[in-house]
This record gives C-alpha cells, structure tokens and sequence, in this order.
C-alpha cells in the first residue's frame, strides 16, 4: 500500500513538478483559454449579425438577399468538422499566417458564430410577436423596437444555451495542437511523450478543463439569476 | 378624419376583407361587432397598417396612407393602439413602458415625457405601479396601463381590438370606465368589442361586420332596437 503512494507520488512529481513541467500546463491554459475567449467575442458578434440577417424578409415575405447569405454560411459551417474548418484555415485560406493563436480565433470564431446565430434566432422568435407589434404600433421603428424591446428580452431567453455553446466552443479549443499551437492538451500530450507515462498528464489535463468549465457555469448561472429579477419584482 | 376606400385584405387565398368603405369624423367612437373570422380585427390593424391591406386606400386627415411612400412610423405615432393582450413590455417598468415610445422618438424630453405618464397613472389610478413590472399587475391593470401608454404619444385617434376580450370578469369594468372617461373627453375612438352593453352606451355608430364586409351601421339605438339584416337579427339573438 505504501509503495503505491510512493508510485503515485513519482508520477505526479514526473508529470508536473520536475523540469518545472507544471510550468508548462500553465502556458498551455492560458493558450487554450485565449483562443476560446477571442473566439467567444468574435462568434457572438459574427453570430448576433448571422441571426438578424436570417431574420430579415423583404417587404412581400420572400427572404431576402441577407438571409440567404447567412443561411449558406450556417449551413456550410455545421455541416463541416471543425477540425477541418481550422486546418483549411491554417493551411489554405490563411497559409501565409503563421500566428497560431490569429487563425484558431478566426476558425473557431466563425464556426461559433453559426451555432450563435441560431441560438439568438431562436431566442428573438421566442419574444412574443405581440411586444413587435406593440412597438411598431406606438410609432417606433423596426431597428428601435428591435433594440429597446426585442433584444433584452431575447438575451434572458439565449443564455443558457449561448453559456453552453461558450462551454463547447472551450472543450473543442483541445484541437488547436493541429495548427501547432501548444494549448493545455497537446502540453499534456507532450508531457506524456517524456515521461512515457499518460496517466497523471492527461488526468490533470481533464482536471484542469473541469475546473475552468466549473467555474465559467457558475458564472453564468449567476448573471441569468440576476436578469431573471427583473421577471419576478 | 380616417376614409376608407374599398379595402380588401386577402391572407394566403383566406380573402378576409371583401371591399370595406367607411368614413370616421374626429370625435366619432365607432363600434365594430361581429361574429369571429368576420375580419373586424383585420379591418382595426389594417387602419394602423399592422396588417398591410392587399388592395383599397385608406386616408388619414387627407393623407393616403397606404401609399407605399408614406412614413409608416410617423403614421402610427397618430393612432394609438390597444390589443386584447395588452403587450406591455415585459423588459420595461410601467413607467418605462409608458415613456418610452415618446422619448426615444424624440417627441418629450425624460422629465417632460415622465411628467405626462405620472398625470395619465393618475387618471387611471395605477400612480403607485409606475417602478412595477407588468408581470406583477392584474389583466385589468395591465389593459389601463397599455391604454395610457397609447394616450402618453397625444393620439388623434385610439383603436382597440377587443381590449377586455382577454379579462377576468371582474376586471372588464375598470378598463371600460376607462374607455368611457376617454370618449367622454371627446377622443375618437374605433373598438372591436363583445361588450354590448359598452357599444350602446358608449358608440356613437355601431357596425356589423360579417364575411369581410360591413353589413349594417346605425346608430345604437336603431342597431340594437330595429336591425335590419337577417344575419344582424340572428347575431343579436345570440348575444344579447
């Protein structure tokens, strides 16, 4: 039984402490979490504009040029792998950019946007038509009743599944080692390579992933309490 | 004040209004009745251009208003409207509700617009709500607070589609005293209602409307004492 600790121990002191390795899970989390931060922003805004432009009907009902550009981009987006969005951006579109971290963002920000879009879409069809009408029939414009009116109560309905898409989009960053930026699993994955050993590296990879992911859930549990007070005063 | 020329409003091949003229002067309270699926609330959210009408003209003070051309927004800022589900804004306190519309369009300044809301609250007797939110007000108060919320933009006329169609028994009357303070004021007023006993105390014309087309108008007294149509004769016999 001791013996085991004593085993337990040595790996752990090989996989995190020796050579400063803990050093390098560090490095690897702040690469992985500034992907999936820049990437968030970019794919809420690219989706927040995918989702009005969706949205958008001309005046007979027929869609309009802007919603069939933005069908075609979401269609295309989900109905590729991510993996291969992010090496066609590193090795087609962007082949003369050789910043890692600039063309994960891009790639990963533009498949976001496309989940985005129809999360907000669907949290915009979710307001009651009649708070449209409302608006429109007090003198109001499309774009103010939208901003005053629609919009804020869109985002209570759009948060839980917008924070589960910021959840996913952080796991699926474990991807960026294809474009040979050393995110916190391929320096798990490295590690192990010295070591020989997989265990305690990709253990503590999944460790660290939990907790950050724990953390960003209570978060945003807290903010959709607080724009929930507003139903209930 | 509103004409209207020959309207027809056709959704998919549903041709819900066939051809409605009608004429209002300022200070008139007309009241619409009818059976359901007769088009009266597409007649009211047609004069607003909720609905967009599929052919006819409807003028309002001269303008032609459903000339493609016409500047929807300011149109509507002349018409207020009421709907039989209130639609408060359930982001807004009931003051924010109230200002809003005329502060964002530049109409009022805060305090002047705020000012306004606080005279109408108390017109209504709902000052206390002002920081409330809607969901924790009563249909009845819901209904006058979207009534004031119409009357904060200083309307030429107000229409209402079946504002107590969606109440509590017991609240009906607090929004019709409303509705009755407003017309005794002399606001013009256009209402779909079921609300018989408001049409003949209120309505200084009533109209039948059934199949897309006004079947009968009269004044209260010769609509509901001498009806002319069989169809008339036979809703009345129902409702009444």
């Amino acid at each position: 039984m001791q013996s085991w600790f004593i085993h337990v121990g040595e790996m752990f002191q090989r996989a995190f402490i020796k050579e400063d390795r803990w050093k390098l899970y560090l490095s690897g989390l702040g690469v992985t979490l500034k992907v999936a931060f820049f990437a968030a922003i970019l794919g809420v805004i690219l989706g927040t504009v995918a989702a009005l432009m969706k949205l958008s009907v001309k005046k007979n009902g027929k869609p309009s040029v802007r919603s069939i550009i933005a069908t075609i981009y979401i269609d295309i987006i989900r109905g590729t792998p991510s993996v291969v969005q992010l090496l066609i951006m590193w090795f087609i579109i962007m082949k003369n950019c050789r910043n890692g971290v600039l063309v994960a963002v891009l790639s990963f920000g533009i498949n976001s946007g496309a989940y985005v879009a129809e999360i907000i879409r669907a949290g915009i069809l979710a307001v009651d038509h009649g708070q449209t009408e409302a608006g429109r029939s007090l003198g109001l414009s499309q774009a103010q009743t939208m901003m005053y009116i629609v919009i804020p109560q869109a985002i209570k309905n759009v948060l839980p599944p917008i924070g589960n898409e910021f959840i996913v989009l952080l796991k699926e960053t474990a991807i960026v080692g294809y474009v040979s930026l050393s995110d916190l699993t391929r320096v798990a994955n490295q590690v192990s390579s010295r070591t020989y050993e997989a265990f305690m590296p990709l253990i503590g990879a999944a460790v660290i992933y939990f907790v950050i992911i724990k953390i960003l859930s209570i978060l945003l549990g807290r903010l959709e309490r607080r724009l929930r007070k507003s139903d209930r005063r | 004040m509103i004409d209207v020329k020959n309207l027809h409003k056709t959704f998919e091949d549903n041709h819900v209004l066939r051809g409605v003229d009608y004429h209002i002067n300022p200070g008139e309270k007309i009241v619409v009745i009818g059976p359901s699926g007769s088009g009266k609330s597409t007649f009211l959210r047609c004069l607003n251009l909720l609905e967009t009408p599929t052919s006819g003209e409807i003028y309002l003070e001269g303008e032609l208003i459903t000339d493609p051309n016409v500047n929807l927004n300011k149109v509507r800022q002349k018409m207020g409207m009421v709907f039989q589900h209130f639609n408060l804004f359930n982001n807004l306190t009931i003051l924010d509700n109230i200002t809003l519309a005329p502060v964002k369009l530049k109409l009022m300044s805060k305090d002047e617009a705020a000012e306004k809301a606080f005279s109408l609250l108390d017109r209504v007797g709902l000052r206390d709500k002002a920081d409330a939110y809607p969901s924790s007000l009563s249909g009845g108060q819901k209904q006058r607070i979207a009534i004031v919320r119409a009357l904060a933009m200083n309307p030429k006329v107000m229409l209402f589609d079946e504002p107590t169609s969606a109440l509590d028994p017991e609240m009906v009357g607090e929004v019709l005293e409303v509705m009755k303070e407003l017309a005794e004021a002399g606001m013009t007023m256009v209402v779909v209602t079921h609300e018989m006993g408001f049409a003949r105390e209120v309505g200084t014309k009533v109209l039948f409307m059934d199949e897309g087309t006004i079947v009968e108008e009269n004044t209260p007294d010769a609509f509901f004492g001498d009806p002319k149509s069989p169809r008339l004769k036979d809703f009345l016999s129902k409702v009444l």
